[in-house]
């Protein structure tokens, strides 16, 4: 971190306020700001005041110019609130390009709408935002608000830079707090930005300036990653009326089983019976489990509904058993609560779910139930510990991948939290091996049966497949082979082993004129089924690293039949590459007179890379490319 | 004897005939596990009844109530969230609001060889007010699970005449679906059903009497308020007007790639709010034939009002169009004017929202502000300019006299007996080019005097694509060259589309994606932002790995990383129509210069293929002069809509075309 300490906080506090009006003018800014933005965040001010460890007033303003229309998204002129959230002032001022105001909103002016997320049936969220076109660019929004709540489980965090295509002046983070509390914070990802941390007894002050706006690239990991942030929390804080004192995560897990989860989990007589009688007789423990996830699998869905302190606390595991429904919590609470009956232990746990990152609770940081967005159920077991998706219907048995994979999470017990890792699916186990006899006509007709075999992450990307209907499922292929024009789909059939989570297509095809003729020769690619064709994009000057979230595995192997009449006039020669991201090898070798067998492979690792090995990645999948449409020659025996 | 008959009849019909009375549901319907007339159906609709009727007492006039009751047999988990309903309520204040009452439900299951029943509770019941016109009612259905059957009804009540459309296909088949509609001779309705849908129900019309006791016999006013002015009690009675529909066994709508919006294909009935005819008083028009949709139109103050007013605008205009005699340039200096001037909110609508002359000092409104004012100038500087109403692609298309149908006003001005079609709205079209939202089918072009005709919004002009494409194959089997490409009408407006935000690196980012191993440089792009000239840009480029050297052969795409690589339409057969819009003709020209030590061992032949006559044609010709390879590639697609009985011949049309583009020039050793 680096530090300015000589300025002194009245004269900065002073300044700010003449600062504040040159900020309304759109011409001035200094041009680096401009690179990569269509918007500038000329002044943000977040003021934070605890005036007990139960009362949040947050004041807030930015200012924003906004430079094109695509920067019209970041002008962020709304706020969200609840029942909980009381908003004492919120308005608006618009100003053109020199200045000049143009328009002012009041609370009353701005929209106000539900804001139920698209996977809840409801939420008592609601949102307040202005509804502004503007006339000409560049111009500049004032927006400012403040709000109380009692909720203080939750505090802002400051992000001096807000999304992409978005530079920042001056963002300005105050908090002022009760020493006799205490806060905890967290800077993340300071980097050499310019940020000024000035902060005293009872009060944070954070400054950053002339932060430049970045652009996303493909492959880089998400944008919370590569910019600064600070976390803070109250070591006391106040919840829906409850009240937590937690600077662990230990306690912090004590506080929340005691308060919320505890005596959730009661169930009828009746249930109880049905479940024993159900595993009368088996004594594994995760013989049981898997009986329970399959009775809450068939006798339950997923309904999200998000209210009050349901926001957070699972309805009684009695209501889900009587009205069959739940959400990621309310359906957790219910698995446990079968799961206690039949004397198998296990866990609430509190994950942050994302399927295209694995994102990590952060385990030197103690925060309210750790930024999760999502409920899973942790079994314990000497081995390796099972991992428990309950709001899935079809999911297999302690199958996590892709959603809740390969990541720090908030395990909830009696005694206390804890953080644990959940299962990583590695790049060995995330298979796909495609198999397949092929056999070539003299037209360049191909006839095939094809059979794929998927584990791991691949069998969450294969299996969806599955209930499709039969017109769709053609489609499917069609779209899958769409290397292959003229495709007609002869038969297919699936089989789902959920018990060894593997998930087996086998098609059979016949591909009209896959092999192009060029006077008395055939040519076709032997790598029919599972061709690489994109590339990464291109860049000039990369300037964010790279991350490769999961690894995976490809195998291939292609049994090609030729017609008598034809013989091989040039085959590939084998090539075998291996660097850091994986390694691709590629071979096909006569067998017998009229036999060939096509053999690739395929790994890319997981991992984190910095940009100056950005082009040697896409170097790699240039020649994967290249090799995957690599042609042989047959010609007409003369 | 014949008494046996009767109730061996009556037994018979005991059996086959199911009851759809609320709260009967019958075990051999949970026990059913398949839907026979459609496998894969997840959930279907066994029961749906939908009546319409409106009740009468002398505070309120008439309510309109809509009575739902559906029975719904669940198969699968995929069905699941068919137990869940969202209602949508018109919410603008308390004495205009929809009231959604009497909500009732239960879960059917079978449990141990018993019926067993759950009801919905107030716990799985939500209200949400979306925001200051609507609020939503859900709820989901309790104990649901594969096999189960959920069954609810409730009642909406209206202060509004006005019927939302009549739902009669779900994405599940719908096995008896009842529907009654009856309304007040008072209000008038014209009906129409969605042409595009596949599925047409028999409607049955009718005419009954309603008695009411009422505190005095002199009615008046109009809507649904009938006041009262005498106090002493009397009978009267109206006429009812009833439509009934009962069919059995309605398909599942089911989408398909290239349909944009399902929505466009489903069955439903539309009810135009068209007249209302109070007792002893004269007609109340809203819609009728297509002079009174018009005249309504054209008398509305947020319609035939705006076109009048002029002396906002006076002043710029006069010292626009000074000096300017030529028509064609008058269109262009006003059409420039308007779209530099005004910015579109996004909001559609065929009436000026706040007025036109608030919209030109604000320089914002919705697509009535700018275009009817677009009109009123034209008009102004002594064009024969009128509006246009037309219905967004999103929309559907109104057939019949409606008001509701159309959604979006544009404005078409008649030079030398041609029309030109015009929409400030957007910042990337010409004059002439409409944004793609509005250009569906046909408008209504309403002239002030009240008449009104259709006018065709199907663009006739072709969009071109013209490519120059100069290759060169190196020593190292690298292939470099320049591309040169000219874009019009929609070819260029969908460029602009893409392409008008982008800084340059993402630009040449976006045209290397699926062009195989390229570096493009010194790209240049002319005219992006002048709309009445054609988009043309050209780059350099390096490609590797295009040429496929086996043995001692090579072998190259002659259109090389121009080539379409994959078919398109992959499904065999179609169900709904494909809407190209617009006609397209696209002319290549390759210069492809072979490397020394190389020649030409094939080539491949010159084609020349057709669509459905000549709805659509291909040629391919190939030539070799002095170490240079010239493909000419021509493809004209005048047909804009693919009906789905001509699907196999388009596909195969373009199926071939796909096939010819990637076969092989071979270049042998010398």
């Amino acid at each position: 971190m680096r530090f300015k300490k000589s300025i002194s906080i009245i004269a900065m506090l002073i300044s700010l306020t003449t600062y504040a009006q040159e900020k309304l003018i759109a011409l001035t800014i200094d041009s680096e700001l401009k690179d990569n933005a269509n918007a500038v965040v000329r002044l943000r001010e977040t003021q934070i005041e605890f005036s007990s460890y139960n009362k949040m007033i947050t004041k807030g303003k930015r200012v924003v110019t906004v430079l094109n229309a695509s920067g019209r998204r970041n002008v962020g002129a709304h706020l969200s609130y609840d029942n909980e959230i009381n908003i004492k002032k919120l308005g608006a001022i618009i100003y053109d390009a020199l200045g000049n105001e143009i328009k002012k909103f009041k609370k009353n002016d701005f929209t106000d709408e539900s804001a139920i997320s698209s996977f809840s049936l409801y939420e008592d969220s609601r949102v307040k935002y202005l509804d502004y076109t503007p006339v000409s660019y560049p111009y500049t929004v004032e927006f400012y608000y403040e709000t109380i709540t009692n909720n203080t489980a939750y505090i802002p965090q400051w992000m001096p830079l807000q999304n992409y295509y978005v530079s920042t002046e001056k963002s300005i983070f105050k908090l002022i707090y009760d020493e006799s509390v205490g806060i905890n914070k967290k800077m993340n990802n300071l980097g050499n930005h310019d940020i000024e941390e000035i902060n005293t007894p009872g009060q944070l002050l954070y400054i950053g300036s002339n932060i430049k706006a970045i652009k996303p690239e493909a492959y880089s990991p998400r944008f919370k990653d590569l910019v600064p942030y600070l976390q803070v929390t109250l070591n006391k804080f106040s919840y829906e009326g409850y009240t937590s004192e937690t600077n662990d995560w230990k306690t912090m897990g004590k506080w929340m089983y005691d308060e919320l989860l505890a005596d959730r989990t009661q169930l009828s007589i009746k249930t109880q019976d049905e479940i024993k009688r159900l595993i009368n007789g088996i004594q594994d423990p995760i013989e049981k489990a898997k009986i329970v996830y399959n009775y809450v699998q068939e006798n339950t869905r997923y309904i999200s509904i998000q209210e009050g302190i349901g926001g957070i606390q699972p309805i009684l595991a009695s209501k889900v058993d009587e009205v069959k429904y739940g959400d990621c919590k309310g359906l957790t609470n219910y698995t446990k609560a079968l799961l206690d009956v039949v004397g198998v232990e296990s866990y609430y746990t509190r994950v942050y779910a994302s399927e295209n990152n694995t994102v990590d609770v952060d385990k030197d940081f103690v925060s309210f139930v750790g930024q999760t967005n999502h409920v899973i159920l942790n079994i314990p077991n000497e081995k390796e510990d099972l991992w428990l998706e309950c709001t899935s219907q079809t999911s297999p048995f302690n199958y996590s991948a892709n959603f809740t994979d390969d990541r720090d999470v908030f395990v909830i017990t009696p005694e206390g939290g804890k953080i644990v890792h959940t299962k990583e699916y590695k790049t060995e186990d995330n298979l796909q091996s495609t198999k397949a006899k092929v056999s070539v006509d003299v037209s360049g007709n191909i006839f095939s049966e094809i059979k794929i075999d998927s584990e791991g992450t691949q069998y969450g990307n294969h299996n969806m497949i599955e209930n499709a209907s039969e017109k769709d499922k053609k489609l499917y292929y069609k779209n899958y082979l769409s290397d292959i024009n003229n495709l007609e789909i002869v038969s297919l059939s699936h089989s789902n082993d959920k018990e060894k989570i593997v998930f087996s297509e086998t098609i059979k095809i016949k591909g009209n004129k896959y092999a192009s003729k060029a006077g008395i020769r055939l040519l076709f690619a032997p790598n029919m089924f599972n061709k690489t064709t994109n590339v990464p994009p291109r860049y000039t000057s990369r300037k964010l690293p790279f991350k490769i979230e999961r690894g995976f595995t490809d195998i291939d192997e292609y049994e090609i039949t030729l017609p008598e009449t034809l013989e091989v006039e040039a085959l590939m020669k084998p090539v075998s590459i291996d660097n850091q991201f994986g390694s691709y090898s590629a071979s096909i070798e006569k067998n017998s007179e009229n036999k060939l067998v096509y053999k690739r492979k395929l790994i890319l690792n997981k991992g984190d890379y910095k940009k100056e090995d950005y082009k040697a990645f896409r170097d790699f999948y240039l020649k994967i490319v290249k090799h995957d449409k690599s042609k042989i020659a047959l010609k007409t025996i003369q | 004897m014949r008494l046996l008959i009767i109730v061996a009849l009556l037994a018979i019909q005991g059996l086959n005939a199911q009851n759809f009375k609320f709260g009967k549901v019958s075990k051999k319907e949970l026990v059913d596990n398949t839907y026979e007339k459609d496998t894969t159906a997840n959930a279907v609709v066994l029961y749906k009844s939908h009546n319409i009727k409106f009740m009468y007492n002398d505070d309120d006039g008439f309510t309109q109530r809509n009575e739902i009751h559906e029975r719904i047999k669940i198969y699968n988990k995929e069905g699941f969230n068919w137990a869940t309903r969202k209602v949508r309520l018109y919410d603008r204040s308390a004495s205009k609001r929809e009231k959604l009452i009497g909500l009732n439900g239960y879960t059917y299951t079978l449990e141990n060889g018993k019926v067993v029943k759950t009801k919905l509770k107030k716990e799985s019941i939500f209200e949400e007010k979306n925001n200051q016109y609507l609020a939503t009612k859900s709820f989901t259905m309790p104990n649901i699970s594969e096999g189960c059957i959920i069954e609810f009804q409730y009642k909406v009540d209206s202060p509004y005449p006005q019927i939302d459309d009549v739902i009669l296909q779900y994405n599940i088949p719908i096995e008896k679906l009842e529907v009654s509609i009856k309304t007040p001779e008072y209000f008038n309705y014209k009906k129409q059903m969605n042409l595009k849908a596949k599925f047409f129900p028999d409607i049955k019309e009718s005419k009954t009497q309603a008695k009411v006791t009422s505190l005095n016999k002199e009615r008046s006013g109009s809507g649904l308020q009938l006041r009262t002015s005498e106090n002493s009690y009397s009978n009267w009675s109206y006429d009812v007007n009833v439509m009934e529909i009962e069919e059995q066994n309605i398909p599942a709508l089911k989408t398909e790639p290239f349909v944009n919006n399902l929505n466009n294909y489903r069955s439903k009935l539309i009810l135009e709010y068209a007249y209302f005819k109070g007792p002893n008083q004269g007609v109340k028009s809203y819609a009728d034939t297509w002079e009174s949709v018009a005249e309504t139109i054209i008398k509305s103050n947020g319609f035939g009002g705006q076109l009048e007013k002029e002396n906002y605008f006076e002043k710029e205009v006069d010292a626009l169009i000074s000096g300017i005699e030529d028509p064609i340039e008058k269109v262009n200096v006003i059409y420039n004017f308007v779209q530099n001037r005004m910015t579109w909110n996004g909001n559609i609508g065929f009436e000026s929202r706040n007025g036109v002359k608030k919209a030109y000092k604000d320089r914002k409104g919705n697509v009535g502000d700018i275009n009817l004012m677009l009109t009123a100038i034209l008009k102004y500087v002594g064009l024969n300019a009128n509006p246009v109403l037309t219905s967004t692609r999103a929309n559907g298309i109104p057939v019949t006299p409606t008001i509701s149908g159309f959604n979006y006003v544009i404005t078409a001005v008649n030079i030398d007996n041609k029309l030109l079609l015009l929409d400030a709205t957007n910042t990337i079209t010409a004059p002439g080019t409409l944004p793609l939202r509005t250009v569906n089918w046909q408008g209504r072009m309403i002239m002030p005097n009240g008449t009104s005709n259709w006018i065709d919004l199907s663009p006739k002009v072709f969009s071109r694509e013209n490519v120059l494409l100069d290759a060169e194959i190196t020593k190292e089997l690298s292939v470099t060259g320049q591309v040169r490409k000219r874009l019009t009408n929609y070819s260029a407006y969908n460029f602009r589309n893409k392409n008008v935000a982008l800084q340059e690196d993402d630009l040449i980012r976006n045209m290397e994606e699926d062009k195989g191993e390229i570096e493009i440089s010194d790209l240049e792009v002319k005219n992006l932002k002048t709309l009445n000239k054609p988009v043309s840009y050209s780059y350099n480029y390096t490609l590797e790995n295009e040429v496929e050297e086996i043995g001692d052969k090579l072998y190259i795409s002659p259109l090389l990383f121009l080539a379409t690589k994959e078919t398109i339409f992959k499904q065999n057969e179609r169900d709904y129509p494909i809407d190209f819009i617009y006609p397209i003709v696209t002319k290549q020209l390759v210069n492809l210069k072979i490397p020394e030590g190389y020649a030409v061992e094939s080539l491949p032949e010159n084609i020349k293929l057709q669509f459905n006559g000549n709805e659509g044609d291909f040629s391919l010709l190939v030539k070799e002069t002095k170490g240079t390879i010239q493909i000419i590639i021509n493809n004209n697609l005048k047909a804009t809509y693919i009906i789905p009985e001509n699907y196999t011949q388009f596909k195969a049309f373009t199926d071939a075309i796909v096939e010819k583009e990637n076969e092989k020039i071979v270049l042998k050793k010398l």
